[in-house]
């Protein structure tokens, strides 16, 4: 499946959830005092939500809006 | 820093409140401001979210307290304690000769531009070695203790200038040739082993 057929609001969902899901891995490590908090968040965390603004500017980048298909 | 902590964690909580809009209602980026709202929400704010996260585990590991949290190090942490002016790093945490909240950091840092993300790698390393591998019996310095972490603060100092011992072998101080610690001079450090046949201080509360 083509990333531009997956629709432009369910990648907003999987960007909005890895982002959510990241950002409480974050807070978690934050709140734990243990040298792990720092593993945690940095290969969990950020990877996280990493993919998510990755997924949230692929959506911008490939997924073409109806608006713009009615144009053409 | 539990101040700064506590905006950051605001700040999370401000994003995941944001990006949990567009999870139920994705369709609010039809319009422009939805679609500004979406990149403050999915983009900059975890940007931000991040940096705030990478500065505030950076200064957390600065402090003793952290340090010492990790199995390996709580004896190194005792010896800090250790009621005997001889012992190098304890004369200097209970005097306050370095900061007692980053007594480790003080001493053990990088004081390079790139210091602190190498001291981090190495910290990585170790937890490596505890959690997957096997942890060394000894834990030593790769490469030895360097001399610069004493002159970071005795370099310039009247009292480490004026010696006449160390007027003597300056040179071979600076260049790192004859270590402080190791060439007979000041060689009771954590001394770890012997903890046991000890006294310690114990600070008025």
């Amino acid at each position: 499946m083509k990333l531009s057929q997956i629709g432009m609001q369910r990648l907003l969902r999987i960007s909005g959830a890895l982002i959510v899901l990241g950002l409480i891995v974050e807070i978690v490590s934050l709140l734990w005092f243990h040298p792990l908090a720092f593993v945690l968040f940095a290969f969990v965390g950020v990877v996280l939500i990493g993919f998510g603004i990755v997924v949230y500017l692929a959506s911008l980048v490939f997924v073409v809006s109806p608006q713009a298909e009615n144009r053409q | 820093m539990l101040g700064l902590t506590g905006i950051l964690i605001a700040l999370i909580v401000l994003t995941i409140v944001l990006a949990v809009f567009f999870l139920v209602r994705p369709s609010a980026t039809a319009g422009s401001a939805g679609k500004i709202l979406a990149f403050v929400a999915l983009f900059i704010l975890p940007v931000l979210c991040v940096g705030g996260g990478v500065s505030a585990h950076m200064q957390r590991s600065e402090q003793t307290k952290f340090c010492i949290s990790c199995h390996a190090m709580e004896p190194y942490g005792r010896s800090l304690y250790v009621d005997d002016p001889n012992y190098i790093p304890a004369q200097h945490f209970q005097n306050h000769r370095v900061p007692a909240d980053q007594a480790c950091y003080a001493c053990h840092a990088d004081y390079t531009i790139y210091g602190p993300f190498k001291d981090k790698l190495r910290g990585l390393k170790r937890v490596y070695m505890q959690y997957v591998s096997t942890p060394p019996a000894h834990i030593t310095i790769p490469g030895g203790y360097d001399n610069n972490q004493c002159l970071h603060c005795h370099n310039g100092a009247r009292s480490f200038e004026e010696n006449p011992v160390h007027q003597a072998i300056m040179a071979s101080i600076v260049s790192n040739q004859m270590s402080c610690i190791t060439s007979g001079c000041h060689d009771t450090v954590h001394n770890v082993a012997s903890l046991g046949h000890v006294k310690f201080w114990r600070p008025a509360q």
